[in-house]
């Protein structure tokens, strides 16, 4: 007992970088994601192609290898340019985890939106609504509904993925776990921290039950 | 009469000579199937065209070119005195439609009813019919409700305001989506097979609405495969096949005294189902 008292703040103290990067992660990817899927649906090839390479790199390599691509890059972009630039550790993990998950998210976001009826635009073109307007008021409302379950699962899937930023030494939870478990020379600071994460998504999961409740009140 | 119904239909035109709708050598196609071949008709205000004639007759596509949902790549089109095409460019081939200015005219003066509603889903029955008045039109919102309101009325459908298309029957739909198109008092109202997506007890509630309608003396074009209906309401009739206008002429002369066969083949095929 009195090794989860001491061990509880250690733990929490990493829980809490790993709820920076989960936080932040969310906010850049959310808004980016809808972004790459508007682009991938340009008409313009010269658009649509260079989006698609971005969401096949970033989904067809480990995010582990792009968290260090991201870091590491930077630090070798600026030997080689003699610009002065290079990510610190924690931005570095937030960029790389970022357009990460926009690939994914704009691929949720594109099926979203691809499966809105035709005849909802064209009832939008009769009514003289502007594209815009048919975006941001028939089309993404409708989006939003949609993509909710598959989004949840992303999210998810992001509280455990933070546990690789301490690839590059970010002492997130799980790498601080690590830590305490060669100090205490047993596997309990691990199954602590287990319990961090599950608690976390059990958290995320009744929100996003009760998102989809409050979005069941149309069909 | 409530005062907004004659707000609603606008028919000071009716004593103009020149018709609301004119339909010039309109031709359509995709790639090689050419599903408008040459359609020409002209529309008074008041006046109600039905338009029958069996699947893939080009009768959907007609509407679907004159509501801009399609374009066409050769013949002219005039609704209420505005071209939608810019008048002699269809002369090198190719057409050249009229500014965008103009084009968005024609379209808020011309209102379409889908076969499938198309109402919006996520928004209750009132905004779904202030939507377009209150963002395109920039009406007021107590004004745009006022009117969504006597619309709703008008439709048989008090106290349904707040609820979601998904909570109403078909018929109950499609009369919010008629409601829907007359929120922006357009002059022609075009119907594309209202009923055709209804079981068949809930066609006569829309029907009687269109009815309605036409003896407020609201201009309208209906595609329909109710025969019935279409020669009752209309006063012309429209006959398509395979891209061409076969017959038109009054309810009368086209399902009585026509001695077209392609026609009587139709219409004999469909009196007896």
């Amino acid at each position: 007992m009195s090794d989860l008292n001491s061990l509880l703040p250690i733990l929490w103290g990493g829980f809490c970088t790993t709820l920076a990067i989960f936080a932040l992660t969310l906010l850049f990817s959310i808004p980016l994601g809808l972004l790459v899927a508007v682009l991938k649906m340009s008409r313009y090839r010269i658009v649509r192609y260079p989006v698609s390479f971005y969401i096949s790199v970033m989904r067809g390599t480990p995010l582990l290898l792009q968290i260090v691509a991201i870091y590491f890059g930077s630090y070798y972009l600026s030997e080689y340019t003699g610009v002065e630039f290079s990510f610190d550790r924690f931005p570095a993990v937030i960029v790389a985890f970022s357009i990460n998950y926009a690939a994914y998210f704009a691929e949720i976001f594109r099926g979203g939106i691809q499966s809105i009826p035709k005849g909802q635009y064209e009832a939008a073109a009769m009514l003289g609504l502007t594209r815009g307007q048919t975006f941001y008021r028939i089309i993404l409302p409708q989006v939003v509904k949609r993509v909710v379950p598959a989004s949840a699962n992303e999210v998810i899937t992001l509280v455990k993925d933070t546990s690789l930023a301490q690839v590059i030494a970010v002492t997130e939870l799980f790498a601080l776990a690590k830590k305490q478990q060669a100090a205490y020379a047993s596997i309990y600071p691990l199954f602590v921290a287990g319990v961090f994460y599950y608690i976390a998504n059990l958290l995320l999961s009744v929100l996003f039950a009760y998102v989809e409740r409050k979005l069941n009140y149309y069909k | 009469m409530d005062s907004q119904v004659q707000s609603v239909i606008i028919n000071d035109a009716s004593q103009d000579s020149a018709p609301i709708l004119q339909v010039k050598h309109l031709k359509k196609s995709f790639g090689d199937l050419h599903v408008l071949k040459d359609i020409s008709f002209d529309l008074n205000a008041g006046e109600v065209l039905s338009i029958i004639g069996p699947s893939g007759s080009g009768k959907s596509t007609l509407l679907r070119c004159l509501t801009q949902l399609e374009t066409f790549e050769a013949g002219e089109v005039r609704v209420d005195g505005k071209d939608m095409v810019v008048p002699g460019s269809c002369i090198g081939g190719k057409i050249k439609y009229a500014p965008a200015k103009t084009l968005r005219d024609i379209r808020l003066s011309t209102g379409l009813v889908f076969q499938n509603f198309n109402l919006f889903p996520h928004l209750t029955v009132l905004q779904n019919l202030t939507l377009a008045p209150i963002r395109v039109l920039h009406d007021s919102r107590e004004d745009a409700r006022a009117l969504a309101r006597f619309l709703l009325k008008q439709m048989g459908l008090e106290g349904k305001e707040k609820s979601y298309p998904c909570e109403l029957s078909g018929g109950q739909q499609q009369r919010v989506s008629i409601a829907r198109a007359l929120a922006l008092k357009p002059r022609i109202l075009f119907f594309d097979e209202p009923t055709s997506a209804l079981d068949p007890e809930l066609t006569g509630e829309v029907l009687k609405i269109i009815k309605k309608l036409a003896e407020d003396r609201m201009t309208m074009v209906i595609v329909t495969h109710e025969m019935a209906f279409a020669r009752d309401v209309a006063n012309k009739v429209m006959f398509m096949d395979q891209g061409v206008v076969v017959e038109q002429g009054t309810p009368d002369f086209v399902f009585n005294r026509s001695q077209n066969k392609r026609l009587s083949a139709f219409l004999e095929r469909f009196s007896r189902t």
